[in-house]
């Protein structure tokens, strides 16, 4: 019996190594930044996107044209935040700061892929639904099914019927009516749990496929969270968005970024390095 | 009476004894400028914004959406008033829409937008027949100002430069993507009508 507990507890003590090893951080020093621009999107959601008397848009998206394709400029987007904060926009109220930028890294080993964001998430929110955590930082990646998930990112998961949406239901999450996302988030709470879930026809935080960790700090008023995930596979490009729910912030009143792409030792908006 | 009227006629078919030709074609052509000039002039004076803002209708409502917008006040100056965008500017097509505008005079008389309740309730059905117009003669009154051949697409924001090549391939009209530019966008569009 002390023989057995023995070797349990070795062995225990071997895949502990064994995975602190697998999950061994990249040196992020030798990994280039790409920013990323997350912004507050107001009542703007897919259907608000593909409409054409509220979106002019629509003409492009049609044509297989992405969000970023449009509206990355410059190393910022070229919205009109003015209209955006605006109360047909945003009838809660916009908050202080309308935009800023989010560095994301990427790396991967054989086993995993890793995502660093590195951002300074300002005060002044408009809403502060969230009293345990003060931020939250989502990765959420689409599959193939969803509608134009190259395209617009996140937004075919985000609805006018959804919570915290003017009338709507406060019960119902985001959902995709195709296909479905792959999520995982880090909420800054002490000892808060790590979201790994998914949006199908309703959103989910946990039971995903990911096997996210993730792990977040703050030094000044600098942010840096970094996410592991199973590798999706070498050579594949992977579309991915970005939420930051800063200031004790829920629901819509995050900021978002367009939908990008992460090359996987290929193309894409952000290259993942090999370690 | 009728024997006046025949009695008018017949002088008026009379050739003059008492007057020169000269005297009769000088008085025809400075009458004839005389009243072409203020024909003219007085129909000039009703394409001016003073004009078009003198009744409260335009003038609690539209005019002062417009005053926000780019066509009325920008960095260069240039201002569009009403007619430049509503009154074509080649003289025919001024004439019918001037004939065709009479209508809301009716309008004005019997009050169909005299409150903000009933501009809102008019707004969808006032827009639509404005876009159709448009539509119809290729924004022709936008084009007064603007065109593709005259843009440089590398000094427009990136998406309007997307979306210009996209309406020049599709050979689309002005009117087909810029609605409320300068006043609001009525509510209940019609997918068709965007």
């Amino acid at each position: 019996m002390k023989k057995k507990t023995i070797s349990t507890l070795v062995l225990g003590a071997i895949l502990t190594m064994g995975s602190q090893l697998a999950f061994a951080a990249p040196d992020w020093s030798k990994v280039p930044k790409r920013d990323v621009s997350v912004f507050h999107p107001g009542v703007t959601p897919i259907e608000w996107v593909m409409k054409k008397s509220d979106h002019s848009g629509t003409a492009g998206l049609k044509k297989g044209e992405t969000c970023v394709g449009c509206h990355e400029e410059k190393g910022t987007l070229n919205f009109n935040f003015k209209r955006l904060a605006d109360k047909e926009l945003e009838p809660k109220g916009a908050p202080v700061t309308m935009i800023y930028p989010v560095a994301v890294q990427a790396s991967y080993d054989a086993a995993n892929l890793y995502i660093r964001l590195t951002f300074k998430a300002p005060a002044g929110g408009a809403d502060k639904g969230d009293k345990e955590n003060e931020v939250k930082a989502t990765v959420m990646f689409p599959d193939a099914k969803v509608t134009q998930a190259e395209q617009v990112g996140c937004w075919a998961a985000c609805h006018m019927d959804a919570r915290t949406m003017p009338g709507a239901d406060e019960k119902k999450t985001k959902y995709t009516k195709d296909g479905s996302y792959e999520l995982m988030q880090w909420r800054s709470a002490k000892g808060a749990k790590v979201g790994d879930g998914k949006v199908t026809t309703e959103r989910k935080m946990d039971g995903g496929t990911l096997g996210a960790k993730a792990e977040g700090a703050k030094a000044g008023d600098v942010y840096t969270v970094t996410f592991t995930r199973k590798n999706p596979g070498e050579g594949k490009t992977i579309p991915f968005g970005l939420a930051i729910h800063g200031d004790h912030a829920t629901g819509r009143f995050h900021h978002v970024s367009l939908g990008y792409t992460l090359g996987i030792g290929a193309t894409g908006d952000v290259k993942a390095v090999k370690q | 009476m009728a024997s006046k009227i025949a009695g008018l006629l017949t002088m008026l078919k009379k050739p003059s004894a008492k007057y020169s030709l000269f005297a009769l074609l000088s008085v025809g052509f400075l009458s004839g400028i005389f009243f072409w000039g203020g024909f003219n002039t007085a129909m000039e004076a009703t394409n001016t914004l003073d004009f078009c803002i003198s009744c409260h209708e335009m003038h609690d409502n539209v005019y002062q959406e417009y005053k926000k917008t780019i066509h009325f006040t920008n960095r260069t100056g240039v201002r569009a008033v009403c007619s430049d965008c509503h009154v074509p500017k080649d003289w025919s097509h001024k004439m019918l829409r001037k004939i065709q505008a009479s209508g809301e005079v009716w309008g004005k008389l019997i009050g169909t937008i005299d409150t903000p309740a009933k501009f809102e309730a008019n707004r969808l059905r006032l827009a639509t027949n404005e876009w159709t117009r448009m539509k119809a003669n290729d924004s022709r009154e936008c084009r007064n100002c603007h065109s593709f051949e005259s843009m440089d697409p590398e000094r427009q924001k990136l998406r309007g430069a997307k979306m210009h090549k996209i309406g020049q391939d599709e050979k689309k009209t002005c009117i087909d993507c810029h609605k409320g530019i300068a006043h609001q966008k009525p509510k209940g569009m019609k997918e068709d009508d965007e």
